[in-house]
């Protein structure tokens, strides 16, 4: 593929005793050129994110593949799974699908109270969000990196952007989308943010992905009302994430004499590595003019009570709100 | 040591490629090697006319498009590897097992580390010690083709 080069830039040498071609000099300052040329591209204006996508999409074959030999073993590891555990697995099932109905008939019965309020004072109706159902596929190929790989990508309907909650709470947020995966960058990422709440006392404040499984409440006061162990919830100010999901628990609060800030540590309560299974939330409409006030549902797929007013542009990414 | 076809260059490369994409999980993450530079560095140290910088870069694009990292962290980390291999490639023939094996260590050292000035340029946090498991594994891959593909030095002669 290179041979054309090298042969162009041969005549300017002199005759090797090997036949080498190019020196590897030149050859090291051509790609490394080219590779921070390529670099600078991905990371300052994303003019490859189609190249990206058009190699994804053909290196997929290769990639189920790769997963095969995994894939069997754990369907057959499904396959012999004892009866008693089906058994024990399905009567606590179905033990929590009772709770949860008793729940949703007071839920159906707030929501329908809550729409009729809203419609009073002229307000928005909250949207129930369309959830998608993923599986995780693996947790990316760089084990540096706060990425998990989900089997939902274009073809799926998954845009970028797209929030991503579990059954505890919130996971993270869609960041590349190829043809059959997407990449799912977690909360805990440096390249995230995410608006919250203290569920105690409704203060509002921005959760900045700090790493090591933590997130950071930076440029609060020293003296801010918060606990250890209190909850983090979403504000929804975003229009990304609906208000009201869990995110995290307050685990550590230090205050540093010499700084007017505190530091507060949390950890996400979502459990990424525990369970495969995730919903991928759709993008809240912007067009107003659309929405009707709609009867809730009396069956919402999961456990969100209600999603504030979307005011802000679909595009923006909670990190845009610094 | 007789030639070798390209083509067996570009299969165990593929081959490497597709360990590569496997789904680890856990320990098998932190442990698991570099396969692409590996297999890369024997075939450069082997037959650099036809495995040499360019294929380096080549199949450092790849592992980047396949990882999902920032595009060309790997190929120029790999492009300055190889071009160190590449350097002293003609004096192995001097080299016993042991500096070979030396040689390599430095070598799959060096793509590491590359790659990881790279990644704290870029903002990533720092990794920690794990961040080097793969060059130990790496070198085990590496003497593993060795015993596959044949030995690279020359046979002692009394």
């Amino acid at each position: 593929m290179l041979k054309g080069v090298h042969q162009k830039l041969e005549p300017q040498q002199t005759p090797a005793f090997f036949v080498r071609g190019a020196s590897p000099f030149s050859r090291l300052m051509l790609y490394s050129a080219l590779s921070i040329i390529i670099m600078a591209a991905d990371a300052r204006f994303s003019y490859l994110s189609s190249v990206r996508h058009a190699v994804i999409g053909a290196l997929h074959p290769l990639e189920v593949l790769a997963n095969a030999p995994s894939n069997w073993v754990r369907d057959t590891k499904r396959y012999f799974t004892a009866h008693h555990q089906l058994v024990q697995e399905n009567y606590l099932l179905k033990q929590q699908a009772f709770e949860h109905r008793v729940m949703l008939q007071r839920l159906s019965a707030i929501q329908a109270e809550n729409v009729h309020l809203r419609s009073l004072l002229n307000g928005n109706i909250p949207i129930q969000p369309k959830v998608i159902l993923g599986e995780i596929s693996h947790t990316g190929r760089d084990p540096f990196s706060n990425v998990v790989i989900v089997n939902r990508g274009t073809k799926h309907g998954i845009k970028a952007g797209q929030a991503v909650v579990d059954a505890k709470g919130v996971i993270g947020q869609v960041t590349r989308v190829y043809p059959f995966s997407s990449e799912v960058t977690l909360i805990t990422d440096k390249e995230l943010t995410i608006p919250i709440q203290i569920e105690r006392n409704q203060l509002r404040a921005i959760a900045f992905g700090a790493g090591n499984n933590t997130l950071d409440i930076p440029y609060l006061p020293a003296n801010v009302d918060i606990r250890v162990g209190d909850k983090l919830v979403t504000s929804g100010i975003d229009g990304i994430y609906p208000a009201g999901l869990a995110v995290a628990t307050v685990t550590s609060i230090l205050q540093n004499p010499e700084s007017p800030f505190a530091k507060i540590i949390s950890t996400p309560v979502a459990e990424v590595t525990n369970h495969l299974q995730l919903l991928l939330l759709a993008l809240p409409e912007v067009q107003e003019a659309d929405i009707k006030p709609v009867q809730p549902e009396p069956n919402p797929t999961e456990g969100k009570p209600d999603t504030k007013p979307v005011e802000k542009s679909k595009d923006k990414k909670p990190h845009a709100a610094r | 040591m007789q030639p070798v076809s390209r083509w067996i260059i570009y299969l165990t490369l593929l081959v490497a490629l597709l360990c590569h994409l496997f789904p680890w999980e856990g320990r098998g993450i932190i442990l698991r090697p570099v396969f692409m530079f590996a297999v890369l560095l024997y075939w450069l140290l082997r037959s650099p006319h036809l495995c040499n910088v360019g294929t380096a870069w080549v199949s450092g694009l790849l592992v980047d498009l396949a990882t999902g990292s920032l595009l060309g962290q790997h190929a120029l980390s790999f492009t300055l590897a190889a071009y160190a291999g590449v350097t002293y490639q003609r004096r192995l023939v001097l080299f016993n097992a042991w500096h070979l094996t030396g040689y390599v260590f430095l070598l799959i050292l060096l793509e590491r580390v590359v790659l990881l000035l790279l990644k704290l340029f870029a903002g990533n946090e720092n990794p920690g010690w794990h961040y080097f498991w793969p060059v130990v594994t790496g070198m085990m891959l590496w003497q593993a083709m060795l015993f596959v593909f044949g030995a690279i030095t020359k046979p002692k002669t009394r």
